[in-house]
């Protein structure tokens, strides 16, 4: 008798077990019908000019997913965090989607000094981080990056890249670099420093800074002005970016400006005016408007949700191309979603398009999916392609 | 030369921190509360601006409508927030204000946005004076006359008028004032709605140099703050001064020095200025009752 007690408690333990087993969600943020995701942006503060798009444009993108039904019966739900642009809140909020709102994985978050300020936190947490919107050098040598997968590129690679361009293509001698005094900025001017060492006859005649709180930057352009140089490179916000190259205009000064991609979004006609014509410009996703039928419908689907997303065309854009890959990685993966899984799904990604990014690849010993970026020139209100794809080497 | 154009640039600036300036020291002068909200008061009458000026009204009468707006916003928040709160501490209103401005701040950004906005301005960027490698701009030149006329329409209503003096009396002493028959509560709102269309006009002048977004004033009214504190925050020729010598102390450092430390050395000046003569460089001596 004391025999079948046993094996009963036995059978009602494992019972218990299994029913509580199978009630919980294999991977956090995972149910049967549903994928959290969450991210941190500046959708208040200096760098709502990009925060707001690109968050606004991943959330109606993922809407539009729901409305097919999801993928692998999984609907998608975003949580969007505001930071301010500022690290402290970014961490805060980063840590708010893991622990508090349980999100499978993180999706962008914005500015590298933010995005640095998280990293061990993600790693640590063995969270999946897709695109996080940083210069993809700061994970260069650093461990315990298996849940990490980006297709942004890296403001090392583009400074080299816009400075030895102009060098050869516009006959630049000296350069001044306008720069934000954090991490995005200083990233970016070691770029043009290393992009001078392989361009002989250049020199850097300038390094300016200036903080994301400042509103105006009078002394600056009077700094570079001074300065002589025949090149300006701006590693700035919007606004600032704006401001600088009208304070140029102002004082006369008319070098041949040259702009990091975060300085792309057509937007900047209508806050620098003319100023802003014949600046050239790093980029690396096409942009609407320049013949891609599938870049433009994607606009025009997203302003059919949000009309306001017009305002800001490669910005909205590119708020998807941000999430692109991961959501290829798991219509790769199958309904029987895991992280590890996943993993081994967005490493089998090889020269893949999407609708707006394009030639992502993925491997087991490379998680920086594109490594591309070509020129272009601000030419009376918009954009012309100047150059072919340039490729640099991956760094993770 | 060099610092000639350095000191012009600093002008343009220290006269939108003189504005700010002179709006938080008349306030604290009349009411003894340091408006935290003067920034977001600023910038929500701007943004009524602009909505005035995007449905093609002239430039003087949407930024007359404006201005008034916020004076009535401004005299508004002294009669139902700040007068009904006057048992609460120097503390207890600081926050008040704290939170007026956060609350104008989430309405800025719910009705018009996070965008960062270009703001129609008839003066440009253009250039209108040039000698010997100094430059001044239409936009720059107009920034400076008109913060200097504001202020000085504001000097001669304090001083040479019978409202302005009755704003001193109430300043000094409200309860005698009150006993004298000057109406001290209309006194005050009075007070806040000059303010408020002080810190507006401010707004306009800034916005079309700096664009205009919610966060707009978050960086002059600090300086403005700071200015006042400078100058003497009881003394409005002290915070006027205070707003200029601010902003051509730090365009002057930055263009000099360093860029990375020009805030610092702003808030450096002040800290000693305020170690050597507490009340400010133009305030009135501050005497303890024993």
């Amino acid at each position: 008798m004391r025999t079948v007690s046993r094996l009963a408690l036995v059978v009602v333990a494992i019972v218990t077990l299994a029913t509580v087993a199978l009630s919980q969600p294999a991977e956090r943020g995972v149910t049967p019908t549903e994928i959290v995701l969450g991210t941190t942006m500046p959708t208040s503060g200096p760098a709502a000019f990009w925060g707001v798009p690109i968050s606004t444009a991943m959330d109606v993108w993922l809407r539009l997913i729901n409305e097919q039904g999801g993928i692998h019966g999984r609907r998608f739900r975003l949580v969007v965090k505001d930071d301010g642009y500022l690290p402290p809140r970014a961490v805060a909020n980063t840590r708010e989607l893991v622990e508090r709102d349980g999100v499978f994985a993180l999706t962008s978050s914005l500015g590298t000094a933010n995005v640095f300020a998280a990293r061990d936190y993600v790693v640590e947490t063995q969270t999946i981080w897709i695109t996080p919107l940083a210069s993809t050098d700061i994970w260069a040598g650093f461990r315990g990056k298996k849940y990490i997968f980006a297709t942004y590129p890296s403001y090392i690679e583009e400074g080299i890249y816009l400075t030895t361009y102009a060098a050869q293509n516009l006959k630049t001698k000296t350069i001044a670099v306008f720069y934000q005094n954090d991490l995005y900025g200083q990233q970016g001017l070691l770029g043009v420093k290393r992009g001078i060492a392989k361009a002989p006859g250049t020199k850097l005649v300038a390094q300016v800074s200036y903080e994301v709180t400042d509103a105006e930057v009078a002394a600056q352009g009077q700094k570079i002005k001074e300065s002589g140089a025949d090149t300006v490179i701006l590693y700035a916000t919007p606004r600032h970016g704006a401001l600088i190259v009208r304070e140029f205009a102002k004082l006369g000064y008319r070098p041949t400006l040259v702009s990091s991609f975060t300085l792309t979004d057509p937007a900047m006609f209508a806050l620098a005016g003319e100023a802003w014509n014949n600046v050239h410009l790093g980029a690396y996703l096409t942009l609407p408007g320049m013949g891609d039928a599938k870049v433009d419908n994607v606009l025009a689907t997203l302003t059919r949700a949000v009309p306001a997303l017009a305002r800001n065309p490669f910005n909205a854009n590119a708020g998807v191309a941000f999430i692109e890959a991961f959501l290829e990685g798991l219509r790769r993966t199958g309904p029987n979603l895991t992280k590890d899984r996943f993993v081994t799904a967005m490493e089998s990604i090889k020269n893949w398009d999407g609708e707006v990014v394009r030639a992502v690849t993925f491997a087991p010993d490379r998680h920086q999916g594109t490594t591309r970026l070509y020129m272009i020139k601000a030419e009376n209100g918009r954009y012309v392609r100047l150059t072919d794809w340039y490729n640099y080497s991956p760094k993770f | 030369m060099r610092l000639l154009q350095y000191v012009v640039g600093g002008l343009t600036t220290g006269s939108l921190y003189a504005l700010v300036a002179l709006g938080i020291a008349m306030l604290y002068r009349s009411s003894r509360v340091l408006n935290f909200a003067h920034g977001d008061l600023a910038t929500f009458a701007t943004f009524i601006a602009l909505t005035l000026l995007v449905r093609r009204l002239p430039f003087g009468i949407a930024v007359g409508a404006s201005l008034a707006a916020a004076a009535a916003l401004g005299a508004a928040f002294f009669f139902f927030i700040i007068r009904p709160a006057k048992e609460s501490t120097l503390l207890g209103r600081i926050v008040i204000t704290l939170g007026f401005a956060l609350l104008l701040s989430g309405l800025m950004q719910l009705i018009w946005g996070n965008e960062t906005q270009r703001f129609p301005f008839p003066l440009s960027d253009a250039p209108v004076l040039q000698f010997a490698g100094v430059v001044i701009s239409q936009i720059s030149l107009g920034t400076i006359v008109a913060g200097v006329v504001l202020m000085a329409l504001m000097y001669v209503l304090v001083q040479r008028t019978r409202v302005g003096l009755a704003m001193r009396a109430v300043a000094q002493n409200a309860a005698a004032a009150q006993a004298l028959g000057i109406p001290a509560r209309r006194i005050y709102a009075l007070t806040w709605g000059l303010a408020s269309a002080l810190g507006g006009a401010a707004g306009v002048l800034l916005a079309p140099v700096v664009y205009l977004d919610p966060y707009m004033m978050l960086d002059p009214f600090l300086k403005g703050f700071a200015g006042a504190v400078l100058g003497g925050i009881d003394s409005l020729p002290g915070a006027v001064l205070g707003g200029f010598l601010l902003g051509v102390a730090e365009t002057v450092f930055a263009g000099f020095v360093s860029f990375k430390f020009k805030t610092t050395l702003a808030f450096g000046i002040i800290i000693l200025v305020l170690l050597v003569r507490p009340e400010g460089l133009l305030g009135r001596e501050y005497h303890r009752r024993v």
